[in-house]
């Protein structure tokens, strides 16, 4: 096997061009399918991740202010909306309703801190299920009215690790908090949110002379709604805004569809383009080492002559085309990872703040599969050859290739 | 030994050989003429197992060959025989020393020391002992013919099949070419050759392939008795 490895390098080298272009067209291929791979396992990644933080399964917001709320909870944009708190236990005695927790949402003023301007949500430590038991568990103890607990992406431009943040004093409306914990990234809203206690975000609101217009203690943001076990959200959500015209009832799929509609289309894109180059680097590689196999017919007779088994001719051939599709699978894979790490920011950009990259194991995994694809397509592609050519007669061969 | 027996073959319905009965002893230096065209060199591959007849046995020491396995085949094509074409038959992407150590590997086994060594011998035998490391381009076609001469030694067999192995060259290289294969001879192994070089024939038996059929060259006895029992060494 290693005199076989020792020819087809040698092969390889013969058209150094040619090797190289189908090396090329394989690496394309496998780079544009890399990159849309990577974008889909993303998109999956960030709904799963969005679906298991985002901690409610509905959120009720004031019906005018729809499309705002979804802009607070995608992307944290800081903007305020309020309804009556008497809203909540309207919402509280719909049917398949479990639990219901408010919040208020505030504008940040001064938010020295970061380099963003943050959104501030006042919760209720002691009723909330979303943010406390992440808190509960991570500081041993409920948020404190002195404490508030930031997003994953608020304040690691200024200070650099996260961690380091923790315990730090930052001032917000005049008012000293102490950080208590971060919150892990989520790719929603939250990771641009910072959280302070309910009766804290209202006095604020009364004490700062900048904020334009105090809120009262019966305004609230939005309800956040667990639903009972086996309800379907969706239909709880529709019985909520049937009951309450005044409100709107978000699901976290809905959320999480809003979100994706932008990016799948970009993936579907490059799926496609894929699929494109895919087909065209087949077709090319394909025609080009059946080429090559045929302008070496007299010499694969010769193999034989000189005492080749067909066995050998055939891991000759296909393991020459396993080589290139090898090759043009790891360049591939390479190429697209340098894409996706150095567009990563404008990628980020052009979907929104909430796509969540994909990890080292789901990256290796992509890699892998592709890199599989990439060798199976190389054994397909060498088989058709190695059976024609591996089946003459060494005199046919010798003749033919003359 | 080398028996054809009723040998027959076929092209789109147009018979090329017909019946072909030959014996070629160890050791025979043989000589197979005819024209372009005639069959000589199906003639050879048939009895080198390259191609198929269409009918008849080839029995190479007592074994029909067309009998085996296409593995048993491979390796008695390795081990038993050696083959120097008309055309040039060196690998251009191997230096003329792995080309010369091809059919060892092809045997199953990674060249060692000694197959080095002895391919180093072959090499200075036929007179280019200086080429080993260069490529079979860089190589005139006289040098890149002994470089094949060499390979077919590789293996120590015991019959070379020579198809026209001095068609393109000069005189004086032919000369010299001819002159190898002489020596290969006296050294027991059997020679048999196709050529248009019949000032050669005097160096052993020659049978003209003609009509499809074997004849004495120039005319005599039958081809089986002619390049047959008595014919040894050359002589």
């Amino acid at each position: 096997m290693r005199q076989v490895f020792y020819l087809v390098r040698k092969n390889l080298r013969r058209k150094p061009f040619r090797s190289w272009l189908m090396i090329g067209c394989m690496a394309l291929a496998c780079a544009t399918l890399f990159l849309a791979a990577v974008l889909s396992r993303g998109i999956q990644d960030t709904l799963q991740t969005s679906r298991e933080r985002f901690g409610a399964d509905i959120v009720v917001v004031p019906a005018e202010a729809r499309d705002e709320a979804l802009s607070v909870l995608i992307s944290g944009d800081p903007t305020t909306f309020y309804m009556p708190s008497s809203l909540e236990a309207k919402v509280r005695q719909t049917p398949g309703v479990g639990r219901t927790s408010a919040q208020v949402f505030l504008r940040s003023l001064d938010a020295a801190c970061c380099v963003v301007q943050v959104a501030l949500v006042g919760y209720d430590p002691e009723r909330d299920f979303t943010i406390a038991p992440w808190v509960l568990r991570k500081t041993g103890g409920p948020q404190r009215d002195n404490q508030i607990i930031v997003g994953a992406k608020v304040i690691s431009a200024v200070v650099g690790s996260p961690e380091k943040a923790i315990g730090q004093r930052l001032i917000f409306m005049g008012k000293p908090f102490t950080v208590a914990t971060i919150l892990e990234p989520t790719g929603l809203g939250t990771d641009y949110t910072v959280f302070l206690t309910l009766n804290v975000a209202y006095r604020l609101t009364w004490e700062s002379p900048l904020y334009p217009v105090p809120v009262n203690k019966d305004e609230i943001s939005a309800i956040m709604v667990r639903v009972e076990d086996g309800e379907d959200p969706a239909a709880v959500a529709g019985s909520i805004e049937a009951k309450n015209p005044e409100v709107a009832a978000l699901t976290a799929n809905l959320l999480t569809r809003f979100f994706s509609r932008e990016l799948r289309t970009l993936v579907e894109i490059l799926f496609l383009a894929g699929g494109v180059f895919s087909f065209l680097a087949l077709a090319l590689t394909g025609s080009l080492f059946a080429l090559s196999v045929r302008q070496r017919l007299r010499e694969i007779g010769l193999f034989r002559a000189m005492g080749a088994r067909r066995k050998v001719v055939f891991q000759l051939i296909v393991l020459e085309a396993v080589c290139i599709a090898g090759a043009g699978g790891l360049l591939g894979v390479l190429a697209g990872f340098c894409a996706a790490y150095f567009s990563r920011d404008r990628i980020t950009e052009m979907i929104g703040n909430m796509y969540i990259w994909p990890g080292g194991q789901s990256l290796f995994a992509v890699a892998l599969l592709i890199l599989l694809a990439a060798l199976a397509a190389g054994i397909l592609g060498g088989l058709y050859p190695a059976c024609r050519v591996s089946g003459l007669d060494p005199y046919e061969a010798i003749r033919k290739g003359e | 030994m080398i028996r054809l027996e009723n040998i027959g073959k076929r092209y789109q319905r147009s018979d090329v050989l017909q019946r072909i009965d030959w014996r070629i002893a160890d050791s025979a230096f043989v000589l197979v003429t005819g024209r372009s065209g005639g069959g000589k060199t199906t003639l050879l591959s048939i009895m080198g197992g390259l191609t198929r007849p269409d009918e008849g046995r080839v029995l190479i020491d007592d074994v029909d060959i067309w009998r085996l396995s296409e593995p048993e085949l491979a390796a008695l094509r390795n081990r038993k025989l050696g083959f120097v074409f008309q055309f040039p038959s060196l690998i251009p992407t191997l230096r003329v020393l792995d080309n010369v150590l091809l059919p060892i590997a092809f045997g199953g086994r990674s060249p060692n020391r000694e197959d080095r060594e002895f391919a180093g011998s072959l090499l200075a035998m036929v007179g280019i002992a200086d080429k080993e490391k260069a490529y079979p381009s860089q190589l005139s076609g006289g040098q890149q013919r002994r470089a094949a001469i060499a390979r077919a030694l590789i293996n120590r067999p015991s019959i070379i099949l020579a198809d026209e192995p001095t068609g393109d060259l000069d005189e004086s290289t032919e000369a010299e070419i001819m002159s190898l294969f002489q020596n290969i001879n006296r050294q027991g192994v059997t020679i048999v050759m196709v050529t248009h070089a019949l000032d050669y024939a005097a160096l052993g038996t020659a049978c003209l392939l003609k009509n499809q059929q074997l004849f004495p060259y120039p005319a005599g006895p039958s081809p089986e008795s002619a390049a047959g029992e008595e014919s040894r060494h050359g002589e």
